[in-house]
């Protein structure tokens, strides 16, 4: 019995820490939630109760539902481009991360085995290219896209964007193959393997957990990037949700924040969901990279 | 690129193979295309800027006169400036310390096995997988000055007066609602928040991480030994946790003094120029006044900063762990 | 991206397949990889079917997206489309939101390429040197219509360098919006400022405060400085050197701190352009300074009971005059770089000689830079708004009043220049204000040191020759 009691107390005083933060953390994914099905005229209301659905005049009903409305996010996918939007982020990202792992993993590997002290230096050193500033880069960098041609095309970004995440990919990495047994390897080259070979049969499919970090990582780095992409391109269609959004539903004087807030959670809810499976390799990665 | 390079050594002429085997080859071989690229990316963009900041560019034109470091010493004399790099580094502070003890309390949660954990822990990571612009422009919602759903529920709480008097706010009450946005020092405390939201589940991750990385004979040892919770807290896993809570640290502190888009949205710097940061300085200095040389040289400002940051911050992680 | 038309053929992303052989093998993977964005891609406008005329190739184009978003609308799917067949040109207009325009401008300064022209809605005059001297369309299209209207000239015309950095488009006249049965209700009448500042605290109690922000943003930018004008006070003399540590700026900005402190809410100090809309559109403000769009927007919110209650009138007297800024002055620019530029300034030209449909369909929120642009004039105009069917029957008629005698350009009794340009963007008004009725500055201290960060900037544009 008391065996039980504190089974209980030890689960609900998890609960008790975890509960609010957890809270706090989803709290304005509820919201946008609850938002999007609102009707103008009971958002743009102060008599209305704001965490349900309430009538033109502020009233809130048992049965909510009747109140809700799907325009705002019907709207969103037959009046803007949103669709291509989701497409193109989509694109980029999966690009990006390409590039970054083609471009980070001999690099990491290459800092971890193959170069003596200065390794060490030369990774901190390639990290430290992931604090420019950013800021006003765009004006010089948008320069490289127009001499390229790739001005108003997904290429530009494409392009740009491994300029932050290989940095981090790259020193990442470098930790994660120094906890690789150099044993492994060697077994491999015993066996008359070449070093690229061993790199490639050998080392590469146990990074798995370090490389699905920088996936992560790096995909996240390029839904999250907003001035390159809103500068970059111009068209519609060769927007990304974080500059096509902002751009397309405020129109100066109106926010539509309904549609706003469907924009929000749509990519947010299932990259959050695939984040979350992933979690426990990730933290796989983490561990063996960032801290040795 | 490491396919190609494999190909080549399939390809198999000996002494080519032989030099391949060699890492003084080698390394610099694999090594070369992610330095070609950041050094062509942001390599020549950053000479292109550090260059700006030494003319007197204007934005309707390419190039100016050389004026040496005259921009660096008129920012620096602009009291805006001042400001905005004291603001920068008190969010920067403010949010690490909210984000480290955030996240080591919730990591600790984290790590134990309870029901729910699975749905408890997707909650948590939301914030992060939700691109920044867009869930900025969520909490503008959040802190509208009519609509406010935290105004709404202190309200009904009746805890308006109390939030009130905890920032000191003049005048404020259930008529005239404490606006998030329009107030300096709620707007400083709004811009806090919402980075720190942003910031603490990749935070948890990394403290995770740093967790399970602690070997389980110390656990088992600790147990053996009868310690109370706060005594292997303090001497357990505080140390072990300390190089990976630097490293938390060290993202943070990047993530949140390097944004742009949070300030940028919630206040466009204001009320007034209350709550401007290094990066919306010195786009307003450089795109929106037109000064492109001494927004470049605003924009500088922030980069040897980070770099002492960064360079302490892996020394730190490195002794800490050595030890 | 303006190129020859000849050989130009129109694959339907959007992307010519010239476009496509230039990237090279880049473009070879595009068309696989992005194939199958091609039905949603915003393609260029019309069909060649009129090969053979005068202007070939295309015509890129960024601007605002409109505050009256049916005015994009009509504008991207019929009107670029039978301009573009009528000239063969292709036309492509992109539309961004009203803040990122100057850093969307510089990013193609910095990459010399980009829309062969943009339009701003305030003067581009810090970006001179980069864009083409509009003097001779300029004078091609007064011929036919006369003189243009002063605001125009002024935000448009560098007097330094005797070179129309701009194309004047429209200006947009910015009324007062105020709810009547409030002000009835509280016995006063919003036409003096001094009549505002005695109501406001009545309203405020009420529950139904007056909106005058002081913000970072657009609309608090344009009323501030307006509110000045009425003080005798501006930002610069006629002469274009800075002038604003005086005493009408010091009465305007008491005005401000008495009618905050007594009447207002800190909301003022938060707002977004959006902000002052939505808190009068939720009926909570008696009274806002803004373009129609709230009054458009109260009457498609389906409130009608708001909407007819919504009047319209020009901005109230002070001490000197009642005198306003337009809300936003549309003003076309071409690059240097631009690919297509007779085309540029052909199109520009085609539409303010047939503004008349602009001002239709801009539901009479654009007004033209050549009053005659709309055949007959103010008068024409003031006919045309007076046949719109919302109540208050005949309100927007009082906008060609607004527009004849209560319009001015930022920058009065200047003109537009660079240095105005920057203290506007800068948003440097608002923040004067909202220091002193925070009461972080007094109201004199407030007027010299802005005078004397004026200067400065005076001094810097000067500078580059621009005035």
């Amino acid at each position: 019995m008391t065996a039980w009691l504190a089974g209980t107390w030890r689960r609900s005083s998890t609960w008790v820490i975890v509960g609010p933060f957890a809270i706090v953390l989803a709290f304005p994914f509820y919201w946008a939630l609850t938002t999007t099905f609102k009707h103008d005229l009971d958002l743009y209301n102060q008599k209305s109760i704001p965490y349900t659905y309430n009538d033109a005049s502020g009233h809130a009903h048992w049965d909510f539902w009747n109140y809700m409305t799907f325009h705002h996010v019907s709207f969103l996918f037959k009046h803007t481009e949103y669709p291509t939007w989701l497409l193109n982020t989509a694109i980029v990202g999966v690009a990006v991360v390409a590039i970054t792992l083609v471009l980070a993993l001999p690099a990491g590997y290459a800092l971890a085995r193959l170069s003596g002290a200065w390794g060490q230096m030369a990774g901190v050193g390639i990290f430290l290219v992931y604090l420019v500033p950013p800021t006003l880069l765009f004006l010089p960098l948008s320069r490289l896209i127009a001499e390229l041609n790739l001005q108003d095309t997904l290429w530009a970004m494409i392009l740009v964007y491994p300029s932050f995440t290989v940095p981090f990919a790259t020193w990442l990495l470098m930790g994660f193959f120094k906890t690789i047994p150099q044993e492994l390897e060697d077994a491999a080259l015993v066996d008359g393997c070449s070093r690229l070979k061993a790199l490639w049969r050998i080392v590469f499919p146990v990074s798995v957990p370090g490389i699905l970090t920088v996936v992560i990582f790096a995909f996240s780095l390029c839904v999250n990037e907003f001035i390159y992409a809103f500068t970059f391109t111009s068209s519609t269609s060769e927007r990304t949700i974080s500059a096509g959004v902002p751009n397309e539903l405020i129109r100066g004087d109106v926010f539509f924040w309904q549609s706003l807030m469907a924009a929000v959670l749509i990519p947010s809810i299932p990259l959050a969901l695939l984040y979350n499976s992933f979690l426990d390799r990730f933290i796989k990665g983490f561990t063996g990279g960032a801290f040795r | 690129m490491a396919v190609a390079a494999g190909g080549l050594a399939r390809a198999g002429r000996s002494r080519r193979r032989h030099l391949l085997e060699q890492n003084r080859v080698l390394g610099p071989l694999l090594i070369s295309p992610a330095v070609l690229f950041v050094v062509v990316v942001v390599g020549v963009p950053l000479g292109w800027a550090i260059y700006l900041s030494m003319t007197n560019a204007i934005g309707g034109s390419l190039s100016g006169k050389f004026v040496g470091f005259d921009n660096f010493r008129a920012a620096w004399r602009d009291q805006n400036f001042r400001n905005a790099l004291e603001n920068t580094l008190i969010i920067t502070f403010a949010v690490q310390a909210i984000v480290v003890v955030s996240a080591a309390v919730l990591s600790n949660a984290l790590v134990r096995d309870f029901r729910g954990k699975w749905f408890v822990r997707l909650l948590i990571v939301l914030p992060w997988a939700a691109p920044v612009s867009l869930v900025t422009i969520g909490w503008l919602w959040i802190f509208d000055s009519l609509f406010s759903i935290v105004n709404w529920t202190l309200k009904e709480l009746h805890l308006l007066g109390v939030v009130c008097a905890a920032f000191g706010v003049h005048g404020c009450g259930a008529s005239n609602p404490p606006q998030w946005l329009g107030n300096d020092k709620l707007a400083m405390f709004a811009i806090i928040v919402v980075q720190a939201w942003r910031i603490i589940p990749f935070a948890v991750i990394i403290f995770i991480a740093g967790r399970s990385s602690i070997p389980t004979e110390v656990e088992d040892a600790v147990k053996i030994d009868g310690a109370s919770a706060l005594k292997k807290l303090w001497y357990v896993d505080l140390p072990l946790q300390l190089p990976i809570a630097l490293v938390a640290v060290l993202f943070g502190i990047v993530f949140t003094a390097a944004d742009f888009a949070v300030v940028f949205i919630l206040t466009h710097g204001g009320p007034f120029n209350s709550t401007q940061v290094l990066t919306t300085w010195a786009y307003t200095v450089g795109i929106d006044s037109g000064s492109l040389g001494e927004g470049a040289a605003i924009s500088l400002f922030l980069f040897p900063l980070l770099i002492a940051v960064t360079i302490l911050m892996l020394f730190f992680a490195k002794r800490a762990q050595v030890s | 991206m303006a190129k020859d038309g000849d050989e130009l053929e129109v694959v339907s992303s959007g992307l010519s397949r010239e476009d496509l052989l230039k990237r090279g093998a880049a473009g070879a993977f595009a068309v696989s990889m992005f194939g199958g964005l091609a039905e949603r891609a915003h393609a260029f406008a019309g069909p060649m079917k009129f090969k053979g005329r005068q202007l070939k190739g295309d015509l890129s184009i960024l601007q605002w997206a409109h505050f009256v978003p049916a005015y994009d609308q009509w504008l991207d799917s019929t009107y670029i489309k039978q301009w573009g067949e009528k000239n063969d040109v292709q036309v492509k207009v992109d539309h961004i939101n009203n803040a990122l325009l100057p850093s969307a401008a510089a990013a193609e300064v910095a990459a010399q390429k980009g829309h062969d022209m943009v339009q701003f809605l305030f003067p581009p005059s810090a970006l001179e040197k980069s864009t083409l001297p509009m003097n001779d369309i300029v004078q091609e299209v007064t011929k036919k219509l006369g003189k243009m209207t002063d605001v125009a000239y002024r935000s448009t015309y560098n007097p330094k360098t005797k070179r129309y950095f701009g194309f004047p488009d429209n200006y947009v006249p910015d009324p007062i919006q105020y709810r009547k049965s409030m002000w009835f209700n509280v016995g006063i009448a919003p036409n003096t400022w001094e009549n505002v500042r005695k109501a406001a605290p009545l309203l405020k109690k009420a529950g139904h405060p007056v909106g005058l922000g002081m913000s970072n943003e657009l609309d608090s930018n344009m009323f501030l400085m307006s509110l000045l004008y009425c003080y005798g006070s501006s930002l610069q003399d006629a002469n274009g050197n800075p002038a604003i540590n005086n005493k009408g700026t010091i009465a305007a900005l008491n005005l401000m701190k008495d009618i905050y402190q007594n009447g207002m809410s800190d909301e003022v100090f938060a707002w977004t352009a959006a902000s002052n809309n939505q808190a009068f559109l939720a009926g909570r403000l008696s009274m806002a300074v803004n373009a129609i769009s709230i009054a458009r927007s109260a009457e498609d919110s389906g409130n009608t009971a708001l909407s007819d209650d919504t009047w319209l009138r020009p901005i109230p007297k002070g001490s000197t005059r009642a005198l306003g800024n337009e809300h936003v002055m549309g003003i076309y620019f071409i690059w240097r770089f631009a690919q297509n530029k007779e085309a540029a300034k052909q199109y520009i030209v085609d539409q303010q000689l047939g503004y008349r449909n602009h001002f239709l369909q801009s539901k009479f929120y654009n007004f033209p830079a050549w009053t005659n642009a709309v055949k007959g004039g103010f008068k024409a105009m003031n006919k045309l708004a007076a046949a719109d069917k919302h109540k208050p029957l005949g309100k927007y008629t009082i906008l060609t009043t607004i527009a004849q005698r209560y319009t001015t350009n930022v920058g009065y009794p200047g003109f537009a220049n660079a240095a105005i340009g920057d203290i506007f963007n800068q948003s440097l008004i608002p923040q004067m204000f909202a220091q002193v009725a925070q009461g972080k500055m007094t109201a004199a201290a407030a007027a010299a040191s802005y005078q004397s960060q004026f200067k400065t900037i005076f001094a810097k544009w000067k500078g580059q020759g621009l005035l």
